[in-house]
């Protein structure tokens, strides 16, 4: 809930705690990441059970804007907590018996692909055009599900 | 045939911006499963799941090895994910396809602008250094 600034996570810049002259104390930031980890994970997760999706839409976010960390840090990050939450929520859809394993084996197969070149991309080309293309592509989506 | 090619597709595609963005590859696999290749919207959503799963796994993979994942902020966060999928999940199963679908589409505008927002702030601030890796 601290408004505080978006590099205050970064370990090295906590000049207001005067330590002992050891290691400047890092663990009340590292508390709260893990509270605000809670948080943002409890959120993605529900987003990701509800709407069958990865839940890194509400982690990048979190992570960037909340915690703090790089833009690239949060998309690698997320994208290990996306791990588990879809396991979880992957679960509940197959026990309701709303799982298409032989489509989703297809799929799959185009997204194994995609997904190292997608990890390479994120190196190459800039966030803000990776972002703006995939906006519209949501918006075009969107309308689509609504109508 | 021509479907198997389409489904391919649709996970090369989305694969990618998935593992690019760390977002994205279940809010284009729902709609384009719903809308080209006309799913229920629950079996969308869980089949989409069923490749998200995997996927995470292999980009992960790709990111460790560029030393883009914060494990000790993960772990949280993948915990506290768990219990609010079955939460949410639970939801989903309340609630009538059409009005789930409708509920999505939303989402997709609400994702959207976020998206549309973040990829302005970007133009706003000087275009941050290339993480320590």
């Amino acid at each position: 809930m601290l408004p505080d600034d978006p590099m205050g996570a970064h370990p090295t810049d906590s000049p207001r705690i005067q330590g002992s002259g050891e290691s400047p104390s890092t663990v009340p930031a590292v508390n709260s990441n893990y509270a605000k980890g809670a948080f943002v994970g409890v959120a993605a997760g529900v987003i990701a059970g509800l709407f069958g999706v990865g839940g890194g839409i509400v982690v990048v976010p979190g992570l960037v804007l909340w915690i703090g960390i790089s833009q690239r840090q949060a998309s690698g990050t997320s994208i290990a907590t996306i791990i588990a939450s879809s396991a979880a929520a992957l679960i509940s859809f197959e026990i309701a018996g709303s799982v298409d394993w032989s489509a989703a084996l297809i799929v799959f197969v185009g997204a194994a692909v995609g997904a190292v070149v997608g990890a390479r991309l994120a190196t190459v080309v800039p966030e803000r055009i990776l972002t703006a293309t995939f906006a519209v592509v949501l918006v075009i989506a969107g309308i689509r599900m609504l109508v | 045939m021509l479907e198997i090619v389409g489904l391919v597709a649709l996970g090369l595609i989305a694969g990618t911006i998935a593992a690019a963005l760390g977002v994205g590859g279940g809010v284009i696999y729902v709609p384009a499963l719903v809308v080209i290749f006309a799913f229920d919207q629950h079996i969308a959503q869980g089949t989409s799941l069923a490749v998200i799963l995997p996927t995470a796994v292999v980009a992960t993979t790709a990111h460790a090895r560029l030393g883009n994942v914060q494990w000790r902020l993960a772990v949280p966060i993948a915990l506290a994910g768990i219990l609010g999928a079955f939460f949410g999940a639970w939801v989903a199963f309340e609630l009538e396809p059409d009005l789930l679908q409708r509920l999505f589409g939303i989402f997709l505008l609400v994702t959207a602008g976020r998206m549309a927002l973040r990829a302005y702030q970007f133009t706003d601030q000087s275009e941050p250094e290339p993480g320590p890796s």
